[in-house]
C-alpha cells in the first residue's frame, strides 16, 4: 500500500502513546502530545526516558487519582490544540471548572503535582471565587477546616455579646411600652381635624413599614430562626466564659460574660424551661412582632416570671442611675460602684440653648 | 498522604491566596484555622488600617513581614467640619519611621486625615527603592519642600495624589525636581494646590510621561494653557481642569476644543473653577464617552448645566451645585439612565433664605428615572416623609445615602411631622445600606427603624436628632455591622453608651460632641474596657475641675489592641485604669 493509503485506513497507527500508571495501579496508554501537555509527564519522558513501553510506565504522584487523570486529559486534550481562538478556550475553561468543591480541591491538588500552571490557575482562581464574600466560619465548614486559633491571634472584633440578659430585658421592656403607646393612641379622642388626617398618613406610612402581611411572616421566620440560634448560643456561651474567666482584670456589668452567666443562672434556677429562655434570648434583634409571639409561646407561670421582672427592672431603670447600676452588680456580686450620678436633664438644657448659636455652620457637619 | 474528603489542597493556598485581595476576604481567610492564619500573612502584600492609633506599627510589622502597600487613616470623620481641635493627633512619623526600616520593598502608601512632616516625605523618598504610590488625602503638615523631596528621589514613581491636603508653600519648584529620566508617571493631582507650578516643568513632565491617565491641575493652571497640555496628554483618562475661565477669544476655543476632540480615552472630567460659560462647549467633543463628572466647584446656573449635563447619556458619577436645581434634575433623570452616584452641593449654605429652587422633588425625580442609583449625597432645604418613601421605593439598591436639610430639625415641611418615617422606609427598604446620614427633625422613633432594618449599615451620621437614650440603644444594640457612628448634639447620655459597652469593641469608633456623657461614664468605661481607647476631648481644661457629672465636651471612643496613646495634645485625656486613679 502507498502511503497514503496507510494514512487513510489507519490514522491511529500515526499517533503516539505514552504508557502511564494511575495510583490504583494500573496501567494505561495516553496520547502522547495530549499527556506532554504535563510539565511533570513530559520531564519524565525528556529527562528520564519513561513512558515509552508498559515496564517504564510514568507513576503518577499521590495526590493524581484515576478521576483526576482523566479530568486533566480532558483540559490538555482541548487546549494542546492550536488552532483555537482565546474565546473557545476562555469558554471551555468556565464550563471546565463547574463542579463541585471537593472535585475542585482534588483537581487543584492534581494539577498542581503534575505542574499543570495554567490548569493550576484556572482552579486556583475558582477556588478564590469560592473563597471570597465568606466569614470565617463558613470557610471552615466548606473545606472542613478546624477552629483551633486563640483569642490573642484573633485581632479580629469580639462577637457582639448581645445576649447580655439586660439588654434583652431593655428590649422587651421597650416592646411593651411602645405596644401600649399604640393602643392609646388608637384609644385617644381626636381633637383637630387636621390631627385625625395626620394619624391617617401616619398608619398607611406605619402599614406600608411594617408590610401588608408583616406578622404573619414574621411569626413563621422566627420560629425557624429560634432554633438555630439557640444551638449557636449554647455554643457560643461556655467558650467564651472560659475566656472571661482566664481574664486577669473582671470586667463590670456592662461587659461580664460571666456576670452573664450568673444572671442567667439566677434566672434559670427559678425558671423551669431553661431552653424556652434561652430561646426567647436568642432573639434580641427581632422586631418587636416576633417578641410578642415569644411571649405567647412561653407557658403561662414562665410568662408571669418573666412580665414580673420586666416590671421589676422598670422600676431600676426609671430610678436614680447609680441604685440601678449598684442593683446590676450585686446581681453578678462584682465591686459596687460609687459617686456616678447623671445629670440628664440639666445637661440637657445647658446644651439646648447654646445649640441654636452654631446652627447653620453645624449643619454641614451631616456630610 | 492521607487527605479528608473536601480538604483543601493547603500546598496551593498561598497561590489562591495571590487572587484573593479584598481586605475584608483577607481578613476572613486570616481567621479560619492556624495554619491559613500562617500562610495569609507571609503573603499579605496589602493592609488597610481604618485607625492608625488602633495597632502600633510593630504589631504590622511583626504580622505581615512582605507589605507592599499600607494604607492608615487618622482623625476621625468629623474633622473635616472642624470639630476636632487643631494638635488632636493623627501624625503619621511613627509609622514611617518603622515602615522605612521594615520594609524596604515596600511601594505604596496611602494616608488619609493624617498630619505629615516634610521630614516623613523626606524619609519616604530616600528609604523605600521601589517606591510607586503615594497618595495623601485631606492631609496637612507638609510643604513644597517635602514633595520637592519626593520627586528628586523617587525614580519608579507611578502616582502622586494630594487630594484635598493642605500644602505649605514655600516658594519651592518641587515639580522641577522630577528629573528629565523620570518618565513613570500615570497619576497626578495637584487640584489642592494654592499655589502656582512652574508650567513649563509640568508641560515637560506631562510631555514625557506617556503612561499619565490621571492629571488633576490646580486652579493656578490658566485655561489657555489647557490645551497645549491635552495636546501632549491624548491619552488622559482623568483630567481635572485648572480655572476655567479666560476671555472669550475664538483662537483660544478653538484650540481648547481641538484638544478636547483629541482625547478619546477621557472619562472623567473635574476642576472647573471660575467657569466662563462660554466656554464649556469646548468639552463637548467628550461628553458621550464622559461617566463621571465633578462640577462641584462650577458656579454655573441651570440652563449651562442643563445643556451640559445633557450631552452626557454615559454618565454614572455627577457632582453638582444645586443651582441645578429640580428642573436641571429632571433632565438628568431623564438623560443619564446608568447614573449610580449623585452629590448635590449647596451654593450658599449660610444664607437665610434659599437662593436656589432646589426641593425634595429633584431627588425624587432622579431616583424614578435612575434605576442604577446606589450612592446620594443631598443638600436641600426641605424634605418630605413621602418623598423620602418615594424615593426608597424606587431605589431598593441604595448603599449610600445621606441627606443633608441645611435647618437643623426641620420637620416634614408639608405635615410638620418628624421625619421618621420617610428615613424608616429609606432603611426597611434598602436592604443594602452601608451609609447613612440623618436630618431634619428625628425623634428616638427613627433610631428604633435604623436598629430594626439597617442591618448591613457600616457608618451612621446623626446630628440634633433624637429625645433620649433609647435612641443611641436602638442604634447600638439593633445595628450589628455598624463600625463607625459619630454624633453631635443629640441629648444621648450615659445610659445606652454604657449599657452597650460590648458592643464598641466591635466597631472602628464612636464619636460623641455636645451630647449628654458625662464625666464620670467616660471613667467608668475607659477603667472597665481595656481594649478601648476613650479619649474626652475638652477644650475648657481639665475634666476633673468640673463635677463628674459634668458632661465631655467631645468623646472619641476606638477599639484598639495598642493601649494608649503618649501622643496626645494638652486637651486629651485617655480614660484608663490609671487615670481613674489619677482623677479620683
Amino acid at each position: 500500500m502507498s502511503e497514503v493509503d496507510m494514512a487513510v485506513i489507519k490514522p491511529e497507527m500515526m499517533k503516539l502513546y505514552i504508557w502511564i500508571q494511575t495510583t490504583d495501579g494500573a496501567i494505561q496508554q495516553v496520547e502522547q502530545e495530549v499527556a506532554m501537555f504535563c510539565p511533570m509527564i513530559c520531564l519524565e519522558v525528556v529527562q528520564k526516558g519513561m513512558g515509552s513501553s508498559k515496564n517504564c510506565a510514568i507513576s503518577l504522584p499521590q495526590r493524581v487519582s484515576p478521576a483526576m487523570l482523566s479530568l486533566i486529559l480532558d483540559y490538555c486534550r482541548f487546549h494542546q490544540v492550536a488552532g483555537r481562538s482565546n474565546k473557545e478556550r476562555k469558554s471551555f475553561d468556565e464550563k471546565f471548572v463547574r463542579m463541585d468543591t471537593k472535585r475542585l480541591c482534588e483537581l487543584t491538588s492534581a494539577a498542581d503535582s503534575l505542574q499543570l500552571k495554567p490548569l493550576v490557575d484556572l482552579t486556583s482562581r475558582a477556588l478564590a471565587r469560592i473563597i471570597e464574600g465568606k466569614t470565617p466560619e463558613e470557610i471552615r465548614e466548606i473545606f472542613h477546616l478546624p477552629d483551633d486559633l486563640t483569642e490573642e491571634e484573633k485581632l479580629e472584633p469580639l462577637k457582639n455579646t448581645t445576649d447580655d440578659p439586660r439588654i434583652r430585658l431593655l428590649n422587651r421592656l421597650y416592646a411593651k411600652k411602645r405596644k401600649e403607646l399604640k393602643e392609646r393612641e388608637k384609644l385617644k379622642d381626636v381633637d383637630a381635624e387636621e390631627e385625625h388626617v395626620d394619624d391617617r398618613s401616619v398608619d398607611d406610612l406605619l402599614s406600608f413599614i411594617n408590610g401588608g402581611d408583616g406578622d404573619s411572616k414574621g411569626i413563621k421566620t422566627s420560629k425557624n430562626k429560634k432554633k438555630h440560634r439557640k444551638r449557636k448560643d449554647l455554643q457560643k456561651r461556655a467558650p467564651s466564659n472560659e475566656a472571661i474567666e482566664t481574664h486577669k482584670k473582671e470586667s463590670n456589668a456592662a461587659t461580664s460574660l460571666r456576670h452573664n452567666a450568673k444572671v442567667d443562672h439566677e434566672l434559670q434556677s427559678s425558671l423551669s424551661e431553661k431552653l424556652k429562655l434561652q430561646d426567647a434570648a436568642g432573639e434580641i434583634f427581632a422586631p418587636t412582632v416576633e417578641f410578642e409571639d415569644v411571649d405567647d409561646e412561653i407557658d403561662p407561670a414562665l410568662k408571669e416570671e418573666i412580665d414580673r421582672e420586666v416590671e421589676d427592672f422598670a422600676r431600676i431603670l426609671n430610678s436614680d442611675w447609680p441604685e440601678r447600676m449598684q442593683e446590676l452588680l450585686s446581681l453578678g456580686q462584682e465591686r459596687r460602684l460609687t459617686h456616678l450620678s447623671v445629670n440628664g436633664n440639666g445637661a440637657l438644657k445647658g446644651h439646648a440653648s447654646s445649640i441654636d448659636g452654631n446652627k447653620k455652620r453645624i449643619a454641614l457637619s451631616l456630610m | 498522604m492521607l487527605r479528608k474528603a473536601n480538604s483543601f489542597p493547603e500546598e496551593v493556598l498561598e497561590h489562591v491566596l495571590s487572587f484573593i485581595t479584598n481586605d475584608k476576604d483577607r481578613n476572613a481567610v486570616s481567621l479560619v484555622c492556624k495554619s491559613w492564619y500562617e500562610i495569609e500573612r507571609w503573603c499579605r502584600k496589602r493592609i488597610f488600617v481604618g485607625n492608625c492609633y488602633a495597632v502600633r506599627p510593630e504589631m504590622v510589622i511583626r504580622r505581615f513581614p512582605e507589605l507592599r502597600s499600607v494604607e492608615l487613616k487618622g482623625k476621625p470623620h468629623f474633622a473635616d467640619f472642624n470639630l476636632v481641635p487643631d494638635g488632636w493627633g493623627g501624625c503619621v512619623c511613627p509609622w514611617i519611621a518603622a515602615l522605612a526600616t521594615a520594609y524596604p520593598w515596600l511601594e505604596e502608601i496611602r494616608l488619609k486625615r493624617m498630619v505629615v512632616s516634610d521630614e516623613s516625605l523626606k524619609v519616604i523618598a530616600k528609604s523605600f527603592k521601589n517606591f510607586k504610590v503615594l497618595v495623601l488625602s485631606s492631609c496637612e503638615g507638609f510643604s513644597t519642600d517635602g514633595l520637592a523631596a519626593v520627586a528628586a528621589n523617587c525614580r519608579n514613581l507611578r502616582g502622586l495624589d494630594l487630594r484635598e491636603s493642605e500644602v505649605d508653600d514655600l516658594s519651592v519648584q518641587w515639580l522641577s525636581r522630577f528629573p528629565d529620566s523620570f518618565t513613570s508617571l500615570a497619576s497626578l493631582n495637584i487640584s489642592c494646590l494654592g499655589v502656582e507650578v512652574s508650567f513649563s516643568a509640568l508641560e515637560r513632565l506631562v510631555g514625557r510621561c506617556p503612561d499619565l491617565k490621571i492629571l488633576q491641575l490646580n486652579h493656578a493652571v490658566p485655561l489657555d494653557k489647557l490645551a497645549n497640555l491635552l495636546r501632549s496628554a491624548p491619552q488622559l483618562v482623568e483630567l481635572g481642569t485648572g480655572a476655567y475661565s479666560a476671555e472669550l477669544k475664538p483662537d483660544v476655543f478653538s484650540k481648547l476644543a481641538g484638544a478636547f476632540s483629541g482625547c478619546k480615552e477621557l472619562r472623567s472630567l473635574s476642576g472647573f473653577w471660575n467657569v466662563f460659560p462660554g466656554y464649556l462647549p469646548a468639552v463637548y467633543p467628550v461628553c458621550s464617552g464622559l461617566k463621571s463628572l465633578n462640577l462641584r466647584y462650577a458656579n454655573i446656573q441651570g440652563a449651562d448645566l442643563i445643556k451640559l449635563v445633557s450631552q452626557c447619556p454615559s454618565l454614572q458619577r455627577l457632582w453638582v451645585l444645586d443651582y441645578i436645581e429640580d428642573i436641571g434634575l429632571e433632565a438628568l433623570a431623564a438623560c443619564c439612565k446608568d447614573l449610580t452616584e449623585l452629590r448635590v452641593f449647596p451654593s450658599d449654605p449660610y444664607g437665610v433664605e434659599p437662593n436656589v429652587s432646589l426641593t425634595e422633588r429633584g431627588l425624587v425625580s432622579v431616583s424614578e428615572g435612575c434605576p442604577k442609583l446606589h450612592s446620594v449625597l443631598y443638600f436641600c432645604r426641605q424634605m418630605t416623609n413621602a418623598a423620602l418613601v418615594t424615593i426608597a421605593k424606587n431605589c431598593p439598591s441604595m448603599t449610600c445615602f445621606r441627606l443633608c436639610i441645611i435647618e437643623p430639625r426641620a420637620p416634614d415641611y408639608q405635615t410638620l411631622r418628624p421625619l421618621d418615617l420617610g428615613f424608616g422606609a429609606i432603611v426597611e427598604n434598602c436592604k443594602d445600606l452601608r451609609r447613612l446620614s440623618l436630618s431634619g427633625l428625628l425623634t428616638d422613633r427613627v433610631f428604633e427603624y435604623i436598629g430594626t432594618y439597617a442591618k448591613k449599615l457600616e457608618m451612621l451620621s446623626v446630628a440634633f436628632a433624637g429625645d433620649s437614650d433609647l435612641g443611641l440603644h436602638h442604634v447600638l444594640s439593633g445595628c450589628e455591622k455598624l463600625c463607625k457612628l459619630e454624633i453631635r448634639d443629640c441629648p444621648f447620655g450615659d445610659k445606652a453608651l454604657l449599657a452597650n459597652a460590648a458592643k464598641l469593641e466591635t466597631m472602628r469608633s464612636l464619636w460623641m460632641s455636645s451630647c449628654c456623657v458625662s464625666f464620670g461614664a467616660c471613667k467608668l468605661l475607659g477603667q472597665k474596657m481595656p481594649r478601648l481607647n476613650v479619649e474626652v476631648i475638652d477644650e475648657r481644661g481639665p475634666p476633673e475641675s468640673r463635677p463628674e457629672s459634668c458632661p465631655v465636651e467631645k468623646l472619641y471612643i476606638y477599639r484598639t489592641i495598642a493601649g494608649p496613646r503618649f501622643d496626645m495634645p494638652g486637651f486629651v485625656w485617655t480614660m484608663d485604669e490609671d487615670s481613674v486613679s489619677r482623677f479620683s
